[in-house]
């Protein structure tokens, strides 16, 4: 940060200073001293100097101060006042104001936040699953000195993937593809001793290879599909949509069926000669004829 | 002598309305363009910034500065609500509540933001920003002027979006970037 120096004060300090010196032939104006830079949470003094009492301002994230000080004395500055982690402004005034700014630093990372997405995915897909992680010290500062965060992602007893990152601006991502196995995918951040940890349900893609059946029934046809998989063999989940189709001399009929204990089945009604196909998404299953009632 | 006297009173409230409008249009012109904003997105990765999201950004991070202003200048909470969350609220919230304490404002004149946005998340749920802030920092207590100084500050900023606008959730100034 670069602050100018405050012309308007200056002059109105050396006017002061003038004045006085002319009246009483000497000019000992307060002047303050701020350390260089503060870690958050930490106690720190502002020095001063001049004689009597002036006012003392501190103005930073989250404080407003103002107290009487004696001057050519340290100002202790109590670390509840320097937690938030920015730019502090010290006003020390009698009759005339000084002032000096000083930044409060991150102190060492006490938790990391950690974001992961998405909370479901399929498997098999590139780059599907992605985290973004933030270390942060005791009082909420992001931490911004470089750190390294260890991005380890495992399903069962696999691991999917292990990277090391280094923080930049304080902030560290990966992004990776999903697994092969149907199941929980556990991925956790950690930076030194502490660790965020999440869970990505993977779930099977789409389904693979659908193959149906058919007979003809009383009331017409029950079709059916052999149990559902993806193309890495996981069970399509319950509720997965499958749309049988049949199609006669006379029409079409159409049947939506919720895939229920891997299987979808359906009944249609149809009296003559039918084709019955079937289709999941954007997968579509073989053909199966059924003779006429 | 009685229509003069009409004329001159409706010329007076003329006046006085004109001077009214004038003063609120002047108003309204100085809280729109109090907090100057410029964005540059050519840096942000690994999610490219949508052209949508980039038009979000300037409009909700203007409005944040100005709120922020309001609120330090007039000791008040409310501008807080929604341009804010987490830890930047929080903060706001108790410099607010500590200058009503210590009877001290802050008033921020002529800001200009050169913000450059350099992370956007995968999932676009998060945007980390730096802000070179420039502006008149005039500090008073009871009304009366302590210090004023032109600053030029440095910003990290972490916004999320909300349910219609982007938040700030980290302000935090640095020496540099």
């Amino acid at each position: 940060m670069r602050r100018n120096f405050p012309i308007r004060e200056s002059r109105i300090a050396l006017s002061a200073c003038l004045l006085a010196a002319s009246l009483l032939g000497v000019c000992a104006a307060q002047e303050l001293t701020v350390p260089a830079s503060v870690t958050a949470g930490e106690e720190t003094v502002i020095s001063t100097t001049g004689s009597g009492t002036a006012t003392f301002y501190l103005l930073g994230p989250g404080v407003s101060r103002k107290n009487e000080v004696s001057l050519g004395q340290e100002i202790h500055l109590q670390a509840r006042d320097l937690q938030t982690a920015g730019d502090y402004l010290a006003i020390l005034c009698s009759g005339t104001c000084r002032s000096a700014s000083f930044y409060v630093n991150a102190a060492k990372p006490a938790s990391v936040t950690f974001l992961v997405h998405p909370s479901r995915v399929p498997v098999g897909q590139s780059d599907a699953v992605s985290g973004v992680a933030f270390p942060f010290d005791q009082f909420h500062n992001l931490v911004l000195t470089q750190k390294a965060i260890n991005f380890q992602l495992t399903a069962g007893s696999s691991s999917l993937l292990s990277q090391s990152v280094r923080t930049r601006d304080g902030v560290a991502w990966f992004r990776t593809a999903s697994g092969k196995a149907a199941g929980t995918l556990q991925v956790v951040a950690s930076l030194d001793d502490l660790s965020a940890k999440r869970a990505v349900q993977q779930v099977a893609s789409d389904p693979c290879n659908l193959h149906i059946q058919g007979q003809r029934t009383a009331n017409g046809i029950l079709v059916e599909t052999e149990p559902v998989h993806d193309c890495a063999g996981n069970p399509v989940p319950d509720g997965t949509i499958v749309t049988f189709t049949a199609t006669e001399a006379g029409g079409k009929d159409t049947v939506d069926a919720p895939i229920k204990k891997g299987i979808a089945k359906a009944q249609m009604d149809a009296a003559g000669a039918v084709v019955v196909s079937a289709a999941s998404g954007v997968v579509m299953g073989n053909e199966v004829r059924i003779g006429a009632h | 002598m009685r229509r003069r006297t009409n004329c001159i009173f409706r010329f007076r409230i003329l006046v006085v309305a004109a001077t009214l409008l004038g003063s609120l249009s002047l108003n309204s012109y100085a809280v729109d363009s109090s907090a100057r904003v410029q964005l540059n997105i050519a840096k942000a990765a690994p999610r490219a910034v949508e052209s949508l999201t980039e038009r979000g950004i300037l409009r909700d991070y203007s409005f944040a500065w100005n709120s922020m202003a309001q609120a330090l200048e007039f000791n008040t909470f409310d501008p807080l609500e929604g341009p804010f969350a987490g830890e930047a609220k929080n903060w706001l919230r108790d410099t607010v509540a500590s200058q009503q304490h210590s009877g001290v404002s802050q008033q921020y004149v002529n800001q200009n933001h050169q913000l450059e946005a350099v992370f956007y998340a995968p999932e676009g749920d998060v945007m980390e920003l730096h802000d070179t802030a420039e502006y008149q920092l005039q500090v008073s207590d009871g009304g009366k002027l302590i210090h004023e100084e032109h600053v030029v500050l440095h910003f990290i900023v972490l916004m999320t979006p909300a349910a219609d606008r982007w938040v700030i959730r980290q302000l935090q100034a640095v020496p540099q970037f």
